[in-house]
């Protein structure tokens, strides 16, 4: 009975975190430089795939402290090719219409794409789930599995961090205030293009990192890059433009729903995301928190 | 602004699209099989590219889900084929059109009143994935394995009868009919209707203050673009014989958008340059497994970094900086 009432709920929740995971990079970079990143799927890929290589090396074992310490790799080195793509990529088209860095990203997305296949392989590959988060709760009949509910409280966690960063630290007002006008921010002396450079490296930290943490969670194939990339802008544009708060919410609002609905209509599984993002843009199309940059 | 009114240019246009015409059309004589099969498909790109700036570049549209209403037309001229096989292929190409038009009709109603910009682009981008998993799912559409065996219809005239399966007939019927939805966007772009597209692009609020009905004319924008994209589906059917619902998803989608990034917004054939370019870095790439993305990735980055613009667009700045004028290049507005 349980299982039938929440078990929706527990998956939807573990799937709206592991988009939000993915789009918190995401909506950093569009909430402060307005670029919509086609290639956060790529390097979140990039980074699955470093972390794979990085536990088939050193992690036999799969604790759970190196499944840690492998992500937070993953996520450097991502953040360092973060540091090119900023230099080489995203700062010349800073003052060109938005939609050529849109083809840019498109194309980096290829690039991601490519390097994988050729560095590893079109063959599908996978880990196993650390051994301490191994297990499962069953509460009745209600299974569920300890690395769902890791992803949950990581997930709450992170929205958690951010949000405190961003409403009471001295650099969450310098974020917000960089993201709602640049060119007066510069005025008042604040270097914007380090700035800038700053927040495509922890966005693509960020995808980095997820792509370590939702390893145990992915088949890996080439495809990984196109996957969560239409998802996490769907949260984006439905949490309102690129803050956090909306994106947290939008996820799982949407993912809540879609579980639900995958379950009562099972032939069509995983189209309902995208009806109530639909829905909620033409309900709301301000977003879910509107006005809010961040 | 040195940029000239569109309408004057019509001679330009007309002789680059003869020209293109004539060598695709000579292919078959002169080259292989497999260079003839990558030029049918960049025509139905073309007319893909094309349909799409009309949205764009002419009325001010973002669609992120393009693809869907060209998966659209060939499943359902794939479909109907197969279910009524007496119907005449002219008519249903045309029914399959304005199938095309009627769907972008019903979603535009909706879609069009509340939201343009990013919004029209995301919500057209949900509209696309619903298309693509729905596709995935119907049994009668073959699920993920494709809709498989969609013969080439024989064509009658009155007069004679084309069996279009055999040689290269198919081919040249379908650069005919691209011809023939080329010419037609190019007639709506410098209709009367076709300027009142562009002043939505240039100041949607200036233009419903004249009496403009602001609504009405996206929504025909969005339709005509679609419907075409639809033909162009349904010709794509029986040209690959096989449909996948990989033609709905939204990577197919970006494909329009590249286009006409990379080609120029601002010229009529900038797309058609765009979808060019495409075709000749796949084909040159086609042996080179995994390297193929790195190598048209890296073009493509190369071309915005150093033509942010467009090719075309690069190119006409290139030839006023060499005449010595000062030089204004209007971009459309995507995200605002």
């Amino acid at each position: 009975m349980l299982a039938l009432l929440f078990g929706p709920l527990f998956n939807g929740l573990f799937t709206a975190m592991v988009v939000f995971l993915f789009a918190t990079g995401l909506t950093l970079v569009f909430g402060i430089l307005r670029i919509l990143n086609f290639a956060h799927g790529g390097f979140f890929m990039i980074g699955a795939y470093l972390a794979f290589s990085l536990v088939k090396t050193f992690a036999s074992d799969t604790s759970l402290v190196a499944y840690l310490l492998i992500s937070i790799a993953a996520g450097i080195v991502v953040g360092l090719c973060g540091l090119v793509v900023e230099r080489l990529v995203f700062r010349p088209l800073q003052h060109v219409d938005e939609a050529y860095s849109l083809i840019a990203t498109y194309a980096l997305l290829l690039i991601s794409e490519g390097a994988v296949k050729a560095i590893w392989g079109v063959s599908f590959h996978s880990v196993m789930t650390p051994t301490a988060l191994g297990g499962a709760f069953m509460v009745d009949d209600l299974v569920m599995p300890l690395f769902a509910i890791f992803i949950i409280v990581l997930g709450v966690l992170c929205y958690g961090l951010l949000e405190w960063i961003l409403q009471h630290t001295a650099t969450g007002k310098l974020m917000k205030s960089v993201a709602s006008d640049p060119w007066m921010a510069g005025m008042l002396g604040i270097n914007v293009p380090r700035f800038y450079a700053w927040i495509v490296v922890i966005g693509f930290f960020l995808a980095g990192l997820a792509g370590g943490l939702l390893l145990p969670n992915q088949t890996l194939s080439p495809n990984l890059a196109s996957v969560f990339v239409v998802q996490a802008f769907g949260v984006l544009i439905v949490g309102g433009m690129g803050n956090i708060r909306g994106t947290f919410l939008a996820s799982i609002l949407l993912c809540v729903i879609d579980s639900y609905g995958s379950v009562i209509f099972s032939q069509v599984p995983g189209i309902f995301f995208y009806v109530a993002m639909a829905v909620m843009l033409l309900v709301r199309p301000q977003g879910l928190i509107a006005g809010a940059r961040l | 602004m040195t940029a000239r009114p569109r309408g004057s240019d019509w001679r330009r246009d007309v002789a680059i699209g003869a020209i293109v015409l004539v060598v695709l059309a000579s292919l078959p004589f002169v080259t292989n099989k497999g260079i003839v099969f990558v030029a049918g498909t960049l025509a139905l790109h073309v007319v893909f590219g094309l349909s799409w700036n009309l949205m764009f570049g002419q009325t001010g549209l973002v669609s992120f889900g393009h693809a869907s209403f060209f998966a659209i037309g060939g499943y359902a001229f794939a479909w109907t084929a197969k279910v009524a096989p007496g119907i005449h292929p002219l008519l249903l190409f045309a029914a399959v059109g304005a199938f095309g038009a009627f769907v972008a009709f019903l979603v535009g109603i909706i879609a069009l009143r509340r939201s343009v910009g990013v919004y029209f682009a995301i919500l057209t981008l949900a509209l696309s994935q619903i298309v693509y998993l729905l596709l995935s799912y119907i049994p009668a559409l073959g699920r993920e394995d494709g809709f498989t065996g969609i013969r080439r219809p024989r064509l009658s005239l009155g007069f004679t009868t084309i069996d279009l399966a055999s040689g290269e007939n198919y081919y040249h019927f379908m650069l005919v009919m691209c011809a023939l939805l080329v010419a037609g966007l190019w007639w709506v772009m410098h209709s009367r209707m076709g300027r009142v597209f562009k002043s939505l692009q240039q100041d949607a609020e200036r233009a419903a203050f004249l009496g403009i009905n602001v609504g009405a004319y996206r929504l025909s924008s969005f339709a005509i673009a679609s419907g075409t994209t639809a033909i162009a589906g349904a010709l794509y059917a029986p040209w690959l014989q096989l449909l996948t619902p990989e033609i709905a998803h939204w990577t197919f989608s970006a494909r329009p958008i590249l286009y006409t990034l990379l080609g120029g917004v601002q010229s009529f054939w900038g797309p058609a340059v765009g979808a060019l370019i495409f075709a000749v870095l796949e084909y040159g790439t086609r042996t080179l497994h995994g390297l193929s993305e790195i190598v048209i990735g890296s073009i493509l980055l190369l071309v915005v970094l150093a033509f942010p613009g467009g090719l075309l667009g690069g190119l006409s700045r290139l030839r006023k900086r060499m005449s010595r004028k000062p030089a204004l290049v209007a971009r459309p507005e995507i995200v605002r």
